[in-house]
């Protein structure tokens, strides 16, 4: 453990940590635009200069190429480290734009905040400024190579951590250039995290320009729904629209990055036509009045089938919390089948993963960057859990073999840009005693649950790849409630009406079975049939909890208030013309409050 | 004056392999495989007092010594004959006349260091060195100098030469490395250094053209003997200075190690030419901070001209006269380095523009004096770029400011070049 004295505030650090991390570990920053901690050291910006005073190295000396040594006297403040960094951003400044209002990046652009940090505020340069001409790169990422100032950053992610070859720098001196060999759509199903990494308004997310300043946005620590994995996400929102969604740093779970699936997934939220409104056979009415009218329906379909005909089904894209609350329902109501998931051999397979699994054999991503062998069994990571696979792409930068055993590893979808991988009979094949750190990670939606007992017998670290972001949860509800799955209780023939909560069940319901209700946020199939609609909030418009994959319980918090976006609001509703607390469509709730409603109307709610 | 590197070669023309053979050709290589052990050859180029003929001068057996031996797999060695800094041109010489003395050199150090593959770096155009080379390490190769067990031993070596796709920071050696494994040709960090970690992540020298050039005759004459060849008991062996500028005689010269600089330019230059004065000269190549007429009793060699300000560099030596404007001269120059920076790092790439642009204003007469400062400033913080480009771009504008300032204010003060006419 090196200790170093920086500005005169003792640290210690754990071997291996520059000086630059150093420093940032007792509150000090400093100015950086190539160096980052997930791409590490480039030693190209040279905005990192610091005067080391005393120990083996003396002078000025670029902090994140250092690492932190025994003896160190470092000073940020040093009246020529000083210099160097505002000649760093002189340097940058000479060509960069001077046109920030007009820049989608202003506000969270780390140049304008180390400008303004360094004291740059003269121009000396008074030449012209040099120009390039900027490319399509699809419809997500905009393109504005002027204000590049050559961190190397995005070629590092790009290239390196992500795997993708359609995009690199070009060039040489003062004309270096990032970009594509001609334009087109980004092949990398990463490259949204160009917009985060790049350090200025080069690469910004297309689908959410202009809309909105840094601190305009209502945000929050948040979750993406995408598939099972959990990663960790920072949505932005404006007038009750979803704008953009960037990654959150968790060094257990996905690191630094998202998956564009996860980024570019506003849509379905945004959409003006979801549900938004309650209703009752077809008629818009309040909420209360849907509530009221369910707990009239319900008592004449219990009296009428018995609390034995009653299905509450939910699925895995509920929250903890409204899993939770569909089973408290089952229990007041007497209902006589719960389901969380649709067709049973999802329901097995993923109840079968959750009970191998325990805190010994689970797995995070972080577990699987550091892996030094990885069996991929029966999974198409790229598709079924996209971070999965750029994590075993990091395992595979650091040496280890990456094996694939069965049909559905399919190599064509981009995956074989992202590591090398040797085919194996089966798991019994892959020579999991010559690692260190093996482990195996396990699909279950195609092959069953042999597969999954194969992969738990090994004794090794296991990730399985489920379905929805909270499958993990209602497999343990499941579980401790005795829940089966819908086409089980179908096959049993009791079913004569449902309760849906966000549930996904297959279209061919057969119209003898009542949809008593449905609550979601999506439109499906069952809001249609439903005799009362209930809209609920999705994901950024609550808090919430999932357990993911690897039965890790994470939270997340509401991001913005509900109701219809102001741009998808027609002449007669914006601007307002009756004063109303709620914004149109802003009177929803989450679906485990919905349930506690129809709880307290069943006189249960204090149980 | 006693010659090695150019003695029995002819202007004009490629001494061929045969003439090269009955001159003494790869009897060193001869004696070293039957006689010497490769640390034997490696002390003898420890004692010779080799330094690098590459630019930075480091004493070559040195470096050999850094290689640790005991580590799996290759070593390489890499010739750098990238030779692409202005005013520089004596490897071509070298190579377009004897070739041979090369892939000879080559061959011994490859066997001191134990490598069993090398590579010739070559500059883009330098199409004769490189079609010479190739015919010469063919018929090395034929006569049992190159390939397995050569001469009879278990030493064997494979050759290959590399022709670069051109720019000059393809001669940094981690540049170079890079450029040869198919990457972009921006430098590496330091350290680890390529003895440890360089070409392929394997233990790799990189070595100049003429560095390598000079091993025959260390081993053949023994390194005391080829030491003694330099005009001062302090310096070690010949040096090839190419000479440009207003001199009589424009050639590549090989001299001994330390003759002064007024030496030089009166003897084998010939002289200034008529009507000319002597002003000033680049020591050392686009890199050097000036040389003046106080200089000229500077003895050309490693330390004493740095001593003097200055490196001895690559000893192109550039000379101007009484009407060469030195504000033009290094405007000029770093025309040059600003196209060539790689790319990579801010100061260079940003800074070196910044004062091409300084400088132009300047000789075009709307320089201001706050001109000065953004030079000064340039001259110091580009000292703290990621390689050596930078720093050495900025040599000749450290001349500037220190021996010509008055020159570099009658710009500003006059609005005005003074050297042109109206
Ligand atoms: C920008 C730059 C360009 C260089 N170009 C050359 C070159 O063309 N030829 C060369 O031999 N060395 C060149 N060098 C020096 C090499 O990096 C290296 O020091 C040299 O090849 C070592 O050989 P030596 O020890 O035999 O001198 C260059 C260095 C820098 C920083
Ligand atoms: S585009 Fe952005 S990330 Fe890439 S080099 Fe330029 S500033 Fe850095
Ligand atoms: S100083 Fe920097 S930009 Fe210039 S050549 Fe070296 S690494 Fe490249």
């Amino acid at each position: 453990m090196p200790e170093l004295i920086i500005d005169d505030i003792p640290a210690h650090v754990p071997e291996g940590t520059n000086v630059l991390e150093a420093a940032r570990s007792i509150g000090i920053t400093i100015p950086h635009f190539c160096w980052h901690p997930a791409l590490g050291k480039a030693g190209a910006c040279r905005a990192c200069a610091v005067k080391m005073l005393e120990g083996p190295i003396k002078g000025i000396q670029m902090s994140c190429m250092l690492p932190a040594q025994d003896g160190m006297v470092v000073s940020t403040t040093d009246g020529e480290a000083v210099a160097m960094r505002r000649a760093v951003i002189e340097w940058l400044m000479i060509n960069h734009p001077h046109d920030c209002p007009v820049c989608d990046e202003g506000g969270e652009c780390q140049l304008q905040d180390y400008t303004i940090a360094g004291g740059h505020s003269i121009r000396r340069y008074n030449g012209l400024k040099r120009t390039h001409v900027n490319q399509y790169l699809g419809e997500q990422i905009e393109h504005e190579m002027n204000r590049c100032i050559q961190c190397y950053r995005c070629v590092h992610f790009y290239q390196e951590y992500a795997g993708g070859t359609d995009f690199g720098v070009m060039g040489r001196a003062g004309s270096v250039y990032f970009g594509r060999q001609q334009d087109g759509q980004l092949e990398s199903p990463f490259s949204g995290n160009l917009a985060d990494i790049c350090p200025t308004g080069v690469f910004t997310d297309k689908t959410a320009r202009f809309r909105a300043r840094y601190w305009d946005y209502d945000m929050a620590p948040s979750i993406c729904p995408g598939c099972s994995l959990g990663c960790n996400t920072v949505p932005m929102a404006r007038y009750r629209e979803l704008l953009k969604v960037t990654a959150r740093r968790n060094d257990e779970v996905n690191g630094w990055f998202i998956c564009d699936r996860g980024r570019f997934s506003n849509t379905a939220v945004n959409a003006p036509e979801r549900p938004r409104q309650a209703q009752v056979d077809d008629e818009a009415v309040s909420m209360d009045i849907a509530l009221d009218s369910l707990i009239e329906r319900l008592t004449g379909f219990l009296e009428l089938h018995g609390p034995e005909g009653l299905a509450i089904v939910g699925s895995p894209r509920m929250s903890q919390e409204a899993a939770i609350m569909a089973a408290r329902l089952r229990e007041v109501t007497g209902a006589g089948t719960l389901c969380y998931f649709g067709d049973v051999l999802h329901a097995e397979r993923t109840l079968e993963a959750v009970s191998l699994l325990n805190t010994d054999n689970s797995t995070s991503q972080e577990d699987v960057r550091q892996a030094d062998l990885i069996a991929i069994m029966e999974c198409d990571l790229l598709t079924e859990a996209p971070m999965m696979a750029l994590a075993v792409r990091q395992a595979w930068r650091n040496g280890a073999r990456i094996f694939i055993v069965g049909s559905e590893c399919r190599l064509d979808s981009g995956q074989q840009n992202l590591y090398e991988v040797g085919a194996a009979v089966s798991l019994a094949a892959v020579p999991f005693t010559e690692a260190r750190r093996p482990l195996v990670i396990c699909g279950i939606r195609h092959k069953g649950l042999e597969a999954i007992r194969d992969t738990a017998q090994l004794g090794v670290k296991t990730s399985f790849i489920m379905d929805g972001p909270n499958a993990f949860g209602c497999a343990m509800l499941a579980l401790e409630q005795g829940a089966i799955s819908f086409s089980e209780a179908l096959a049993g023939g009791r079913v004569k009406g449902i309760i849906s909560l966000e549930a996904d069940l297959p279209p061919e319901l057969s119209p003898e079975i009542r949809v008593l209700a449905a609550a979601d946020w999506l439109s499906t199939h069952l809001t249609e049939k439903a005799e009362v609609v209930l809209p609920v909030t999705s994901w950024v418009e609550m808090d919430g909890t999932y357990v993911n994959n690897e039965g890790r319980t994470q939270h997340f918090k509401q991001v913005m208030k509900p109701g219809v976006p102001i741009k998808g609001l027609t002449p007669e509703l914006h601007p307002p013309r009756i004063h109303r607390h709620d914004p149109p469509g802003g009177d929803i709730l989450p679906t485990e409050k919905i349930i506690s409603e129809l709880l307290e109307r069943l006189g249960a709610a204090n149980e | 004056m006693e010659q090695i590197l150019l003695k029995h070669t002819h202007h004009g023309r490629c001494l061929s392999f045969e003439e090269y053979r009955f001159s003494g050709g790869f009897e060193a290589l001869a004696k070293a495989l039957k006689d010497m052990t490769p640390a034997e050859v490696q002390q003898d180029v420890i004692d010779s007092g080799l330094r690098g003929r590459g630019g930075a001068g480091f004493p070559t057996g040195k470096k050999w010594s850094f290689v640790p031996r005991d580590l799996p797999g290759p070593r390489y060695l890499i010739c750098n004959c990238d030779e692409m800094e202005p005013g520089t041109y004596k490897d071509r010489v070298l190579l377009e006349r004897n070739p041979h003395l090369l892939v000879e050199g080559m061959a011994l150090a490859c066997y001191a260091l134990e490598v069993h593959h090398a590579f010739i770096f070559v500059r883009y155009g330098y199409e004769q060195a490189a079609g010479n080379l190739r015919q010469s390490i063919a018929a090395a190769g034929r006569s049992g100098f190159l390939g397995d067990n050569i001469l009879g031993s278990d030493f064997s070596l494979e050759l290959d030469v590399h022709q670069s796709a051109g720019r000059y920071i393809c001669g940094e050696e981690t540049a170079l490395i890079n450029a040869l494994e198919g990457k972009r040709a921006n430098p590496r960090a330091k350290p680890p250094f390529p003895a440890i970690k360089g070409l392929w992540g394997q233990p790799t020298v990189v070595n100049n053209v003429e560095t390598l050039a000079n091993i025959p005759a260390i081993i053949t004459g023994g390194p005391l003997l080829w030491k003694n060849l330099a005009a001062t008991p302090e310096a070690a062996g010949t040096k090839l200075f190419c000479i440009s500028g207003h001199v009589v005689n424009t050639n590549c010269f090989e001299l001994p190690l330390g003759m002064t600089l007024g030496e030089i330019i009166d003897g084998p230059s010939g002289g200034m030419r008529s009507g000319s004065r002597f002003k000033a000269c680049i020591p050392g190549g686009a890199a050097t901070p000036y040389f003046t007429e106080a200089h000229l009793g500077v003895p050309m060699d490693f330390d004493p001209v740095a001593k003097a300000g200055s490196r001895l560099g690559t000893g192109g030596i550039v000379v101007f006269d009484q009407n060469t404007c030195m504000v033009a001269v290094t405007l000029n120059l770093i025309r040059f380095f600003a196209r060539e920076s790689c790319g990579w790092c801010t100061p260079c790439r940003e800074g070196l523009p910044f004062v091409r642009h300084t400088l132009e204003r300047i000789e075009a007469g709307r320089g201001e004096s706050n001109d000065i400062d953004i030079l000064r400033e340039h001259v110091h913080m580009l000292n703290y770029a990621f390689c050596a480009l930078a720093p050495g771009a900025m040599g000749p504008v450290e001349g500037l400011l220190r021996l010509f300032y008055d020159e570099l204010e009658a710009h500003i003060l006059e609005k005005k070049c003074p050297f042109k006419k109206q």
